[in-house]
């Protein structure tokens, strides 16, 4: 599903990626983290071509990404569920037709767009705020909006920056919860996030990059499922619910 | 597939008509600014229209008027008609009695009438009036042909005064010229206001375009909005200029009827024939095309 060879990236001559090289196969579900700086959010724009690379060759679904005409961008995009860690939510629109936008240009009928819109943005607890706009949500609320737009055309391939970032941790642990049904379901997950606590409660196959570089396979897969350590920061889950 | 493409379009005009709401102020703007260029142009070719129409009234009633002395001899009015029917210039003659002269007048100017029928000798004299070919007036040899009438013997005047309808022409020419270049001019600026128009809404939307793109929109969802909004303020401000332009035009036929009853007897006046109407129009339309056109193809919308 997704191929990467000796990739290389520089913004004005510095270097932020140095040959990486790795591959994720259709159905896996993959943890992308690494400290902050250390070229995740880069390394997905590459893989949808908000970027391009400045050496080596990116495939994605079989297409290559780095070298396709501009014209075959929005085709390639189609295939994917972007959530991105700014949320990028169209600030004129309501929640409901951020949501339903996407499948404006899949020729999907009205009907049918709103009853897929309404279904989404319940799996993400939003269903009652159709009508806001964007600035007059929380941010985890946008956030929930942004992967609820991510999953609306139930694409081939997700790719989520910091999905749960400004989420509590019952929110979080619900998200991954939406992400392991989807991922069941086929769909090709790439998620970055420096959440330790996700990752190695998940068990699941983790690219770690630092400063850059690749670091092949840290699989955590040995860490139980049940990890006992916490951030701080949060209360323990159901600690303030009634 | 064409179920596919009809909801394609369907959602082209839906976002086309949502961004023209949104940035409802500057539409406005923008489609006023259009319908005060149409209705100039327009006003221009409502004029022109018009002193071409008396221009042409008076080319179809192209006559020669020969006055004739009072008691004028019937071999001297003989000789008139013997010029007359030689001439390749004139297409009929009559001879217009006193009589008659006084009752054409009558029926035309009503309110007049009374004052002339109470004269003691009627103030027409009696005449000979000479149709002429539609191409004569163009033709030089209606410069000799003119004062040769004027010297026969009989003959007190002779009335054609052809300077006037040349003048006419070269107004009705100038007007249109005038017309034509304070058009293009008019045009040009409509087009570099829809194109700014446009091009202020894409940049104030630029991160929302960029969000499109990042959510794989397709070019023609992207771009097309901005084209069709532009022809909409185009077309909108083109009717808009035509209608206003129509109800002016009523307005002031009303004004003139109620207080120079006369004038709007005499000149037929009419308002633009329907394809002059299309025309402002889609030229509003054109105009809000090309300013779209002209400002979705900068640099800010490439990929
Ligand atoms: N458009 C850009 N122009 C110049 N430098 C950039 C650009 N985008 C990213 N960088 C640099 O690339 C490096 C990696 O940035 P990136 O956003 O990929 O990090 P990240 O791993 O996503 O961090 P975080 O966890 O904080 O989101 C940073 O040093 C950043 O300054
Ligand atoms: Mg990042």
């Amino acid at each position: 599903m997704i191929e990467l060879y000796h990739v290389q990236k520089e913004f004005r001559g510095r270097r932020v990626l140095w040959d990486v090289t790795f591959q994720m196969s259709r159905g896996e579900f993959v943890f992308l983290t690494g400290p902050s700086g250390a070229g995740k959010t880069t390394l997905l724009k590459l893989l949808f071509r908000a970027e391009r690379p400045t050496d080596g060759q990116i495939l994605v679904n079989g297409m290559n990404v780095g070298a396709m005409s501009p014209g075959r961008i929005p085709e390639l995009r189609r295939t994917m569920g972007i959530v991105f860690q700014d949320y990028k939510l169209l600030p004129t629109r309501t929640i409901f037709e951020n949501v339903a936008f996407v499948l404006k240009f899949l020729g999907v009928p009205t009907q049918e767009r709103k009853r897929r819109a309404y279904q989404t943005l319940r799996m993400v607890e939003l269903h009652h705020r159709l009508s806001a706009f964007p600035e007059e949500l929380s941010g985890g609320e946008q956030q929930r909006v942004a992967l609820a737009r991510a999953l609306i055309n139930e694409p081939e391939l997700l790719i989520a920056d910091e999905p749960t970032g400004n989420l509590d941790r019952r929110l979080a642990e619900e998200v991954m919860k939406l992400f392991t049904a989807i991922n069941v379901r086929g769909t090709t997950i790439l998620l970055a996030t420096h959440d330790q606590d996700l990752i190695r409660g998940s068990g699941r196959r983790c690219l770690t990059l630092d400063r850059g570089r690749m670091l092949e396979g840290l699989v955590e897969s040995s860490v139980p499922p049940q990890a006992p350590h916490r951030d701080p920061g949060t209360p323990p889950p159901g600690g303030d619910a009634p | 597939m064409s179920g596919q493409r009809t909801s394609a379009l369907v959602a082209l005009l839906d976002e086309a008509a949502q961004g023209l709401w949104r940035a409802r102020r500057m539409t406005v703007v923008s489609v006023l600014q259009i319908a005060v260029s149409v209705f100039l142009v327009g006003v221009f070719f409502l004029t022109a229209e018009n002193l071409r129409g008396v221009v042409d009234t008076v080319k179809d009633e192209s006559a020669v008027t020969v006055f004739l002395k009072p008691g004028a001899a019937e071999e001297e009015k003989a000789e008139v008609e013997r010029l007359a029917r030689e001439s390749r210039l004139v297409a009929r003659w009559r001879r217009v009695s006193t009589e008659e002269a006084g009752a054409r007048f009558a029926t035309s100017w009503k309110s007049l009438s009374r004052a002339s029928s109470s004269l003691a000798s009627s103030p027409f004299p009696e005449t000979i009036e000479l149709d002429l070919l539609p191409d004569a007036i163009q033709s030089e040899a209606l410069r000799g042909f003119l004062p040769l009438l004027a010297t026969r013997k009989g003959v007190d005047d002779v009335q054609f005064d052809v300077d006037w309808i040349r003048r006419l022409r070269g107004a009705v020419a100038l007007i249109a010229v005038w017309g034509g270049a304070v058009g293009l001019f008019l045009a040009v600026g409509a087009v570099f206001t829809i194109a700014n128009v446009v091009r202020l809404t894409i940049l104030l939307h630029r991160d929302e375009i960029e969000i499109l793109r990042l959510v794989g929109a397709p070019e023609y969802l992207i771009r097309g909005p901005f084209l069709i909004g532009g022809l909409a303020q185009g077309f909108l401000g083109g009717s808009l200029a035509v209608g206003v332009l129509y109800l002016s035009f009523r307005a002031v036929l009303r004004y003139v009827a109620t207080t120079h009853n006369v004038l709007v007897g005499v000149f037929v006046v009419r308002f633009l024939t329907p394809s002059t109407c299309v025309l402002l129009m889609v030229g509003g339309l054109l105009a809000g095309v090309i300013g779209g056109a002209i400002a979705v193809r900068k640099k800010h919308l490439q990929g």
